[in-house]
């Protein structure tokens, strides 16, 4: 259904169509039983490794990242890596709940470039063990307070 | 062609390289004097040049003060552990014959400074020379030379260490020689290292053309290393920067003129692999010694501490030994982090949290200014590109 503002979930195939039409995303992928799989590599800049990611989406939950080459926890030499769900380890590009991830997002403007980002800060964080590029870990208090959205969201975790 | 030999490059590869000699060129603008500590040197020893010119003593007639070492070749790098560059000046005594004694001349140098009431505040005696302390700015050293009657090229002599002796010099022919090479410019394989230039141009941080020339920066980065490299070792056995900048220019005008180049890093770690090359095994006193001439006057062995010093030549050959193998480890390296444990380990902790900082934080800042996007190939890029894909606002979360 079409939202004011324009804004429409967009179906699994439009997503697969925009995910092979970006000049930015590489790789393939399929949808197969309600489930978007895309595999693409990132390098986030020239100097970076590049690295192998696997993107799985269904209707209904958000897009999750996986890297399957390198081995991110074999970079960090037993360093608890920052900003990922474990068991199987994701990259945690966003805030559950608000406003930066919904369904009438395109993947290939979002969660992709977002994990440009999120690896970037992750080959700095490998060298500085400090991770540069914000956020918030289960428990801290968000930036703002009064903003219920996020505190519901925190609630969850 | 030396380059047959070797794997040849992805266009990947060269990308990558050119962004790694870009950030090397930045260490080198970090650590290099200022433009305004550079005009404030200037200035003050144009003063005393002024100053020195104004004295009544015969010996001080005919003076010329002028820069020479790494300052005026421009491949000063700050040293650790202080603020103070060394800035090096010769006080050119013209009217002066090679029959005084070095003492002397050092003497009415120094006396005439002792006349000026804020010289003779800031006047430290040094074996060779006077400095001038601007305390946490710069010190100007100031050798007295005379003409070398005996030099066709317009050579000088400066005072050894003693005092009791002349020894020949040419630091204007050396600054004209060294500049000669540094204008050299190198031939690469192919074409498109240019076009790769213009793709980079629109990363984070530009990547710029060397404002200075491939072999200022290799001088810079070669004694950034062996500072580092000999930073804890109080043995004061450390290779001296001419020996430095010597086999450097020599390598990279004989490098230059027979090899077609990859890029900047292949000419850095080729002209690094070939300095050995140019160190002399004349027989010396019956024995095979060491020789680097300064190749603009005769008599001039920057290597004679070596003959003097049996620690001094293995020294060389082990740090030159890790040298190489660090560079040849900067222009191979995949990752940021690895970018920066090598670097941190050839320049210190802390240019290069400098350096790669202040490219995390354009990044950062062009996040929240919404300026980030994605270019093909290129990756995160604040610069207007095409078929970019802008990266929109987000924040990180996570289990842990």
């Amino acid at each position: 259904m079409r939202g004011r503002g324009g804004k429409q979930d967009l179906t699994l195939s439009q997503q697969l169509l925009f995910l092979r039409a970006s000049p930015i995303v590489g790789g393939a992928g399929t949808v197969r039983e309600n489930r978007l799989t895309w595999h693409t590599s990132v390098q986030p800049t020239p100097l970076a490794r590049s690295y192998q990611a696997d993107v799985v989406y269904s209707l209904g939950k958000t897009p999750t990242v996986q890297i399957s080459e390198p081995d991110l926890e074999l970079l960090a030499q037993g360093r608890p890596l920052p900003h990922v769900y474990t068991n199987p380890l994701r990259l945690c590009l966003h805030l559950p709940g608000i406003e930066d991830w919904d369904a009438a997002k395109r993947i290939d403007q979002t969660i992709i470039p977002w994990t440009y980002t999120w690896l970037f800060y992750f080959e700095d964080w490998l060298a500085t063990d400090d991770w540069k590029g914000g956020g918030r870990h289960p428990g801290e208090e968000p930036e703002d307070p009064g903003n219920r959205a996020l505190r519901r969201a925190m609630a969850r975790f | 062609m030396n380059q047959m030999l070797r794997q040849s490059l992805t266009d990947s590869d060269i990308r990558r390289r050119t962004q790694i000699f870009s950030i090397l060129d930045e260490i080198c603008e970090d650590l290099d004097l200022t433009e305004t500590q550079f005009e404030r040197a200037r200035q003050s020893y144009g003063a005393v040049g002024d100053w020195l010119s104004g004295s009544a003593d015969p010996l001080l007639v005919s003076i010329l003060v002028y820069l020479q070492g790494s300052s005026a070749l421009g491949t000063a790098v700050k040293p650790i552990g202080r603020r103070e560059f060394d800035v090096d000046l010769i006080c050119f005594c013209a009217g002066v014959a090679s029959g005084i004694s070095p003492a002397v001349l050092k003497e009415a140098v120094g006396n005439r400074l002792k006349e000026h009431a804020t010289y003779a505040r800031l006047l430290e005696e040094k074996k060779r020379c006077w400095r001038l302390n601007y305390a946490g700015d710069f010190h100007l050293d100031l050798s007295p030379t005379i003409a070398n009657p005996f030099c066709a090229n317009r050579g000088e002599l400066v005072p050894d260490r003693t005092l009791q002796e002349w020894h020949p010099t040419n630091p204007r022919a050396y600054k004209a020689l060294f500049d000669e090479r540094a204008a050299l410019l190198p031939t690469f394989v192919r074409k498109h290292v240019a076009m790769q230039r213009d793709e980079a141009t629109v990363e984070p941080f530009p990547v710029r053309e060397t404002a200075k020339g491939i072999l200022r920066r290799i001088v810079q980065l070669l004694k950034r290393h062996r500072d580092v490299f000999y930073e804890n070792n109080t043995d004061d056995v450390a290779p001296i920067s001419v020996i430095i900048t010597t086999l450097a220019m020599q390598a990279y005008a004989y490098c230059v003129r027979r090899h077609v180049f990859e890029d900047e890093m292949d000419v850095l770690v080729e002209t690094i692999r070939m300095m050995p090359h140019f160190i002399k095994r004349p027989i010396l006193d019956g024995r095979q010694g060491y020789a680097i001439l300064n190749e603009t006057t005769h008599g001039e062995n920057f290597a004679d501490n070596w003959n003097k010093d049996e620690r001094r030549a293995p020294t060389f050959y082990t740090w030159h030994k890790q040298a190489l193998s660090d560079f040849e480890a900067l222009r191979d390296a995949v990752g940021q982090d690895r970018l920066s444990l090598n670097m941190v380990r050839s320049f210190g902790s802390g240019v290069t949290g400098r350096v790669l900082g202040n490219r995390v934080d354009a990044v950062s800042d062009g996040r929240k200014s919404g300026l980030l996007s994605v270019a093909p190939l290129i990756g995160l890029t604040t610069s207007k590109a095409a078929a970019s894909t802008a990266v929109p606002a987000n924040t990180f979360f996570g289990d842990q």
